[in-house]
């Protein structure tokens, strides 16, 4: 035994010395290399999560936000649907109106114009009427000139 | 007269305080200087944006995670085990493929008309690989009474409801014993045979045979680094499941 551990140049304080060594490999290599690699890998993890999760979250805002929309103009349609029949209704009462009042306003004219006319051939057939009776004295004094003469 | 010369230990430079400072111990430094100010530098400068360093080595990492959160079925073992695995083969790893580098091995001085290297691969020191094998050995054991209990945990190798019940106990306890050696000798053996490959290769055809055979070694390298580190993790996953009750 003696014999083969001389042959190997076996020695404990080497192997103990080798086993510390590995150690401080060992030791170094989990705070220097293997803990911030899970450290990056970890947040590199989270990160990516974090954006797959954003990206759900903005599909869903802008999946509502076209439903909204598209309901916010189906119901400006209809408001705009409605705004059209008012206006319409408006304007046909309001055409109605005019015409009634023009008619009216049209009749209320003819019959001033009539009024006013008939008025002024009274007038003139009463003038005319004194006319008439004048020039009758005048014939008949005439005709009393005459005949005295 | 050139003659191969192969060391099967590594060669002791001085002693510090008792401790003798060899070839291989110097080159351990030097791994670790190497993997710790990577780690020090690549950690400091993470980005949230990822280069395709970062990116590569973030998938590696979260890839190995993974397959060890899969094989341990458990989250919690699976965090808590995590860098124990992944520094074993990133440290043998980086032991074994700066073997390749120019200058270890090469660089040294002669003694008694020798080439004693300054510089050997860690891995080709049974002193390192067995620390290994004892860290990951007393890991899995320690593991398995902590997670089962200390009598559900010796039940499975201290069996005395049936003979042939027994027998496979005190086979189970060997076997796990000799995980030590086959941890240690596996490591150990591969990468110092492929250094002797490499060494008698270029002795022989010092200028075309030694590439091809280095980029195998290379790649013999990876695999043991990851054999390390799988084994540890399977001996675990064994370690934590639960006795098998009665099989009559």
């Amino acid at each position: 035994m003696q014999a083969l551990f001389q042959a190997f140049g076996l020695n404990g304080s080497l192997i103990l010395a080798q086993a510390v060594n590995f150690g401080i490999v060992l030791f170094a290599l989990t705070y220097f290399l293997y803990k911030p690699i899970n450290k990056v890998l970890e947040a590199r993890q989270n990160k990516v999560a974090q954006g797959v999760e954003d990206a759900e979250r903005a599909a869903e805002k802008l999946a509502q936000a076209d439903t909204m929309a598209s309901e916010k103009v189906s119901t400006a349609e209809t408001e705009a649907e409605g705004i059209m029949t008012s206006a319409r209704e408006t304007a046909a009462a309001e055409r109605a109106r005019i015409l009634k009042e023009a008619e009216l306003r049209a009749a209320n004219v003819a019959a001033d114009a009539e009024a006013r006319a008939h008025e002024a051939s009274e007038k003139m057939f009463r003038e005319s009427e004194k006319e008439v009776a004048r020039l009758a004295m005048l014939a008949a004094e005439k005709i009393l000139k005459k005949s005295s003469v | 007269m050139k003659t191969i010369h192969v060391d099967l230990k590594a060669a002791v430079l001085g002693h510090v305080f008792g401790l003798p400072i060899t070839n291989s111990l110097l080159m351990t430094w030097v791994v670790m200087a190497i993997l710790i100010l990577f780690a020090f530098f690549f950690g400091r400068n993470l980005k949230m944006v990822p280069g395709k360093l970062q990116a590569g080595i973030e998938m590696a990492i979260s890839g190995a995670y993974d397959y060890i959160a899969v094989t341990l079925e458990n989250d919690t073992l699976a965090k808590r085990f995590f860098p124990l695995i992944a520094s074993i083969f990133l440290f043998v790893f980086a032991s074994n493929e700066l073997e390749f580098f120019p200058g270890v091995g090469s660089i040294g001085f002669f003694q008694n008309g020798v080439l004693t290297p300054i510089l050997r691969a860690p891995t080709a020191d049974l002193n390192l690989t067995l620390a290994l094998a004892f860290i990951s050995f007393f890991t899995i054991e320690i593991t398995g009474l902590a997670t089962l209990g200390l009598f559900n945990y010796t039940s499975k190798y201290v069996n005395l409801k049936s003979p042939v019940g027994f027998a496979v106990g005190i086979i189970e306890l060997i076997s796990n014993l000799g995980r030590l050696i086959s941890f240690s000798f596996r490591l150990f053996g591969n990468i110092f045979a492929g250094e002797v490959m490499i060494l008698v290769a270029s002795f022989f055809l010092p200028y075309f045979l030694p590439v091809p055979l280095m980029a195998f070694e290379m790649f013999v390298g990876l695999i043991q680094a990851i054999v390390f580190a799988m084994l540890t993790l399977f001996f675990i996953k064994l370690a934590i499941a639960q006795p098998h009750e009665s099989h009559h």
